[in-house]
């Protein structure tokens, strides 16, 4: 398989993003509003405790600095196939000489990769200069929570790669990926610490592979997991990223079938 | 009248058929808007279930804060899609085309798309959230009440819609507006069911003096439910919604009928 | 008074011209700067009734503006206009319910539905009585073949299908006068012919005045009778086809086969081009050479087989006038 071309669309993605830089900059700012408005919510939450259950208002500022941050890299397109299955371009993409998938997949790191350095690293600096966060717990840790947060991008990705497939059949599939969004924004704890939730809430998550998309990477930072509870978490992720991925290919093959058979 | 009755119900046949060529998207539609605008809610519930109460407002008041915000949302929304969406409509050039209709423009924003299942959605959250709360927060629904409770809603409807249009009408000025209307309102709206006491000052006065969504819910709620934190603000912000309702729309809309005459279509 | 009376029309945009950097982003959101662009220059022109008439010009030359400015989108900074009695853009509402527009890029039927669903809400937007309406539909169907593909929805259409249900929805509520921008875009061979064929007929039978304009000569050979060019704002030509060949079409061209090799000898005022075999192309200007006297000088002097006069097409004298090859005379 050849790269190239592949690097070609991730470059693409990249440097057509930095064309709005206005829209970027808004962005920015959002992410920040959002964290700060946030942070004193939990102020006020906290009132005169210095901790909760254990927890202290750093980790909970940490949390939300690491996974607003990472929410803001990890924006895989949910339009990118139902889009051009609706305007019909899709029979016109499965001719070029290069995989679909490996486009999508190309496609959305050039997008990540720019949010990574543009977005993530500038909020990081403003909570930093302002409210402040944890450092992570250790070197090792830190190595490990970039390794976990790769694995929870997985997990995110391929859970936008299989509800896209439906588009197949359904063509519009804007509630879906709507209602797709509120679990991943109410689950993955990057709007409530999962901490928090309820004991038989935290039940029901362990059953998801939401609450591995930032939380799973944001215990490992901040040292709250053993080496053998990193490992099974990481497992957990990769489990998730097989099954889920799995699941979305076998909806992708019979999807063309059916584009095939009814010629777009 | 009966013609352009017709011809609202022939807009609103075209856009539901149109929704019901792909059956399973539009019967999700209203769940899907629900889910979304209750994301908050859940969030906030999950929050209190551990927290007990925000700066003195527990599960009940907080979920009657929210009622109102998504009571006149959704009422707003029935009519004004067509102006949240009013840039890309100019954008794609179908403005043009509404210009060349022997109609008027804003009747055509308003009715071309208006999207009842989405304020179905948002309409009906308002009013479970209001179903949950009202009886649970000590508010005397007696006559007095229920006035200052319709004005209050009225008025909230109307500095919401108010907002829209200029921001529809600075899309004639401006390309895009997005990020602006992102940063204004969506941001904004995100936050505005929590009570404005807890936030720093810069953006209360945000929320009371630039983007006043303080208006829609906070202060009407402080009128029925007589908080602490009130103390911090004037009496008179209580019962100002409704005029300040009237008096924004009406700059709004003067606004924009000055915006129309601007427009320039996106050319060739 | 004329049907369609055009009086010193001038349209200037402000465009904006965007900073860069991060600083100058900032500048542009809240000084923007503005260039201005003259996109129409004091153009003028009478219309009669019944009319074909096609606008041409290059990429930017003010067609599509001096359209919109018909049709009542835009507002001309200063001249007058004026359409079967109406100021377009101030009488907009009673203006639009007479005329039909066609964009050939940008179609006006609801993507997701069944042709015929758009043509329905057309009649409610217009309050066309169901006579009118059912009459239309049954003539312009049939006539544009679209009896196949009515209940089908516009976004499995081709494009030459979805056009030709376009020029319906614009006709349903029986318009004066019809504008008609880039009508034949992206559309095949036999399409193009289908289209033009309607337009002409339409032109005949109902005397509806039609505007066109394009990039296609074709469609203007095939249709209309006379033709306005525009180049950068201004209008440079109005009158018959033919009339173009007379006032820019000067230069001729002999194509003449000799029996056996030749060497010619220079003729003045006259271009001699080798072509294949024993042929050789003379290209002069008919005012400057005259075609008898070239003709017998070449057939006196050598020994000509074949010979063949030809005009320059069209289309190649109106490139030329866009590249300003040919002054008028």
């Amino acid at each position: 398989m050849r790269l190239a071309p592949y690097f070609a669309y991730a470059k693409k993605c990249f440097l057509g993003r930095s064309a709005y830089r206005f829209d970027h900059l808004m962005g920015i700012l959002s992410t920040c509003m959002q964290f700060f408005i946030f942070y004193e919510i939990y102020v006020a939450l906290y009132g005169n405790n210095s901790e909760i259950d254990g927890i202290t208002m750093s980790m909970v500022t940490t949390n939300f600095v690491l996974s607003m941050g990472l929410g803001a890299v990890f924006s895989p397109d949910d339009y990118f196939l139902p889009n051009k299955i609706w305007d019909g371009s899709i029979a016109t993409e499965f001719l070029r000489p290069i995989s679909f998938k490996g486009r999508m997949i190309a496609e959305n790191l050039g997008n990540a990769l720019f949010s990574l350095v543009f977005h993530f690293v500038p909020v990081l600096v403003i909570a930093l200069l302002t409210v402040g966060f944890n450092a992570p717990a250790s070197p090792v840790m830190f190595l490990l929570f970039i390794l976990s947060a790769i694995l929870g991008f997985g997990v995110l990705w391929s859970i936008s790669f299989a509800v896209q497939m439906t588009s197949f059949w359904l063509v519009n599939i804007w509630s879906l990926i709507t209602i797709k969004n509120v679990f991943v924004n109410v689950l993955s704890g990057s709007m409530i610490p999962l901490w928090f939730m309820p004991k038989w809430m935290s039940g029901v998550m362990s059953f998801t592979p939401f609450s591995s998309i930032y939380f799973t990477p944001v215990q490992i930072y901040l040292g709250q997991l053993s080496f053998s509870e990193i490992a099974l978490k990481c497992a957990v992720q990769l489990v998730w990223i097989i099954i889920i991925y799995f699941i979305g290919n076998i909806l992708w093959k019979k999807g063309q079938q059916k584009l095939v058979v009814q010629g777009g | 009248m009966r013609n352009v009755i017709h011809l609202i119900g022939m807009y609103t046949k075209t856009t539901a058929k149109s929704w019901f060529q792909y059956r399973v998207d539009a019967v999700l539609k209203s769940l899907a808007v629900f889910l979304r605008e209750a994301t908050g809610i859940i969030v906030i519930w999950f929050t209190l279930l551990k927290f007990d109460s925000l700066n003195g407002w527990d599960i009940y008041e907080m979920l009657f804060l929210f009622s109102l915000l998504f009571l006149t949302y959704g009422i707003m929304i029935i009519f004004f899609t067509g102006l949240r969406d009013f840039g890309s409509t100019v954008r794609s050039g179908n403005f043009d085309r509404f210009i060349l209709r022997p109609r008027g423009l804003l009747f055509q924003i308003i009715f071309v798309n208006s999207d009842w299942f989405a304020a179905l959605g948002h309409g009906g959250l308002g009013i479970t959230l209001f179903i949950l709360s009202a009886g649970q927060v000590g508010i005397q629904w007696n006559a007095a009440n229920i006035i200052y409770y319709i004005f209050t809603v009225a008025g909230g409807v109307l500095i919401q819609g108010a907002v829209f249009l200029v921001l529809a009408a600075l899309n004639i000025h401006l390309l895009s507006t997005n990020s602006l209307k992102n940063l204004v309102y969506w941001n904004a709206r995100k936050f505005a069911g929590y009570p404005i006491s807890i936030f720093h000052k810069a953006i209360q006065i945000f929320m009371i003096y630039i983007m006043p969504f303080a208006f829609v819910n906070y202060f009407p709620a402080q009128f029925l439910l007589r908080k602490d934190d009130m103390s911090a603000y004037p009496e008179i912000f209580m019962y100002l919604t409704p005029i300040i309702g009237v008096v924004m729309y009406m700059l709004a809309y003067l606004f924009w009928r000055f915006s129309i005459r601007f427009y320039k279509s996106s050319g060739n | 008074m004329s049907f369609i009376e055009v009086r010193g029309v001038s349209k200037t945009f402000k465009i904006n011209k965007r900073r860069s950097g991060v600083l100058g982003m900032f500048a542009n959101l809240f000084v923007p700067k503005y260039e201005k662009k003259e996109a129409v220059k004091s153009i003028s022109f009478d219309i009669e009734q019944g009319e074909m008439v096609g606008f041409i010009g290059p990429n930017g030359a003010g067609k599509s503006t001096t359209i919109k400015m018909l049709s009542g989108i835009l507002h001309p900074d200063s001249g007058s206009i004026n359409v079967g009695g109406y100021v377009p853009y101030k009488q907009r509402k009673n203006y639009v319910g007479r005329i039909g527009v066609v964009f050939g890029q940008k179609s006006q039927l609801q993507w997701d539905l069944p042709v015929i669903d758009s043509f329905e809400l057309l009649k409610a937007i217009y309050s066309v009585p169901d006579d009118v309406y059912k009459k239309n539909i049954s003539r312009f169907t049939e006539m544009l073949d679209m009896g196949g593909f009515i209940n089908q929805p516009v976004r499995q259409l081709s494009l030459g299908q979805r056009m030709r249900a376009d020029i319906v929805a614009a006709l349903i509520h029986s318009p004066e006068i019809v504008f008609f921008d880039e009508p034949t875009i992206g559309v095949d061979v036999v399409g193009k012919e289908t289209i033009r064929a309607f337009i002409r007929e339409l032109n005949q039978q109902d005397n509806v005045t039609m505007i066109f304009t394009t990039h296609d000569m074709q469609d203007i050979e095939k249709t209309c009778n006379r033709l306005i060019i525009i180049d950068e704002g201004a209008k440079i030509y109005d009158g018959s086809l033919g009339g173009i060949r007379e006032q820019y079409g000067t230069t001729r061209q002999l194509d003449v086969e000799f029996a056996g090799k030749e060497n010619v000898a220079d003729i003045e005022n006259v271009e001699i081009v080798d072509l294949e075999h024993n042929k050789k192309r003379f290209i002069f200007e008919n005012h400057s050479v005259h075609i008898n006297e070239l003709m017998n000088h070449l057939l006196s002097n050598y020994n000509v087989r074949d010979i063949n006069i030809s005009e320059p097409e069209i289309e190649s004298i109106i490139r030329k006038i866009y590249n300003r090859e040919v002054a008028e005379i």
